[in-house]
């Protein structure tokens, strides 16, 4: 085996006839360096059989669901009779229940616009390669989704809760300016709320996917409360019930 | 039996149709994924690890199916409405009672068109979870939440065109909150509804925004999103070394 090393297997390539030189390292998985042996199948016939079958799954649980359960209709729009309570869609509920608990520039304008924003800077704010692929990553990262959204269950209703049953901005009104009342106080609640746990995951010297993550979940799972909230416990005039 | 099969399969019609033989060899199982527009976003090998149900629950395949439903069922829908503010809210009635299936069809569009915002949300947490997001596919998440918003709004715009009380104040709160952005919000607002209530303008808007403008919107973006994927090595689980954990 030493002698095979001995005998300098790149002596050819000092010579004249050399046909290839190295030009660049380049930092990039190659398409077959370092995967295990050749897993993959042809897409035809598996995959397009399987896609069939979903299909065919779906379609009869929607013409199941479509037999058992009438489409809503009310009498003929007038806009002279106002229904209460009047909801948006479900899946704007969540913004409509943000509009009880500020100023509806913050709540219902910047709020909203700051979360899309995140969402879309994601993959710019966590830009490592390695992670992808596996559910929540690590066992650690595992760990912070389920905290974060336990935290985010429990904080989320009792603000809601909180706000409606003790409306500081109602009690306050007219005491302090305005904007201090419906702004700046329940932006500085919200924000509290929301980073409080990446004070926490900051101590465990998390990586940029555990960061994302813990902010998504805050996102994600609140914006989920205040969905519920609004479309399943808000009746007449919009009080909760 | 194998002969008339291999008349068909060999007629000069079929050649034309198929430019690839029968699809029991890896070469014309190959041609099957590139030479046909349907299959031809998927590509020709897909690994194992890509297929289990446990990571990607099927949910983009799902919403695409589902987007696929709306668009049949939206396009025979159209066969029985009009938006005007006078005959709309007729049509849907003469549909749900004097049309066949007509009260099935509109059940089926409405039901699909909730269960495509669940189901691409489910799809974004899916796919945030999975850290899928991570270069090279960076853009195609930039690109799938705009889809998510263009759901959204697909949605939203659809539930005016009823005009029955659900939707009409179900909008005038919804867009309501549009007008709420201080520097922007009433042009948008007044953009969207054409006048300062929703109205018969409101109404034309939303239906020209639901059949058409938004519908052609995610159809593009799907194609690309889909295509992108493929590009990009397929689902990110392939990237993961065997019993790796990336830890």
């Amino acid at each position: 085996m030493s002698n095979a090393q001995d005998q300098e297997p790149f002596e050819k390539s000092k010579s004249h006839s050399k046909t290839y030189s190295l030009v660049e390292l380049v930092r990039a998985p190659t398409t077959m360096a370092d995967h295990g042996p050749d897993e993959s199948i042809f897409s035809f016939p598996v995959v397009a059989l399987l896609e069939s079958l979903l299909t065919l799954g779906v379609v009869a649980f929607l013409v199941i669901m479509s037999l058992a359960i009438n489409a809503p209709l009310e009498e003929i729009a007038n806009p002279n009779t106002t229904t209460d309570p009047a909801k948006a869609p479900w899946y704007f509920m969540g913004l409509q229940e943000l509009l009880e608990h500020g100023h509806p520039t913050l709540m219902a304008v910047l709020m909203p616009t700051l979360m899309v924003l995140f969402v879309m800077a994601i993959p710019y704010l966590d830009n490592v390669r390695e992670g992808a692929g596996v559910w929540f990553t690590s066992k650690k990262g595992k760990k912070i989704t389920l905290y974060t959204a336990v935290y985010t269950l429990i904080a989320m209703p009792t603000y809601i809760f909180l706000d409606s049953t003790f409306p500081l901005r109602e009690i306050l009104r007219g005491q302090l300016p305005d904007f201090i009342l419906q702004a700046a106080f329940p932006g500085l609640i919200m924000t509290v709320i929301v980073l409080l746990p990446l004070v926490f995951v900051w101590r465990t010297k998390p990586t940029p996917r555990e960061w994302v993550m813990t902010l998504f979940t805050i996102l994600f799972v609140g914006a989920i409360v205040f969905t519920l909230t609004g479309f399943l416990f808000r009746g007449p005039g919009f009080k909760l019930y | 039996m194998s002969k008339l099969q291999d008349f068909i399969v060999n007629s000069r019609v079929w050649r034309s149709f198929f430019r690839h033989g029968w699809p029991d060899n890896p070469l014309d199982r190959s041609l099957v994924m590139t030479s046909n527009i349907f299959f031809h976003l998927h590509s020709v090998k897909v690994s194992r690890k890509s297929l289990r149900w446990s990571y990607s629950l099927g949910l983009g395949i799902i919403s695409a199916i589902v987007f696929a439903v709306l668009t049949i069922t939206g396009l025979l829908l159209m066969f029985y409405y009009a938006p005007t503010v006078e005959r709309a809210y007729g049509y849907i009635i003469t549909l749900q009672t004097l049309v066949p299936f007509g009260q099935l069809l509109r059940n089926l569009h409405r039901w699909s068109a909730h269960l495509m915002v669940l189901v691409v949300v489910m799809h974004m947490a899916r796919v945030f979870y999975t850290g899928a997001y991570k270069p090279p596919r960076e853009f195609n998440w930039v690109v799938g939440v705009i889809l998510l918003l263009l759901t959204l709004g697909a949605s939203f715009t659809g539930y005016l065109l009823p005009w029955d009380q659900l939707a009409y104040w179900a909008i005038t709160v919804g867009t309501s909150v549009a007008a709420y952005e201080p520097m922007m919000g009433s042009t948008v607002k007044a953009f969207l509804l054409g006048g300062p209530e929703v109205g018969q303008e409101a109404l034309t808007r939303f239906y020209a925004l639901h059949i058409m403008l938004i519908p052609l919107g995610i159809g593009l973006l799907t194609s690309l999103h889909i295509w992108r994927v493929r590009k990009d090595g397929g689902l990110a689980a392939n990237a993961v070394k065997d019993g790796g954990n990336n830890e």
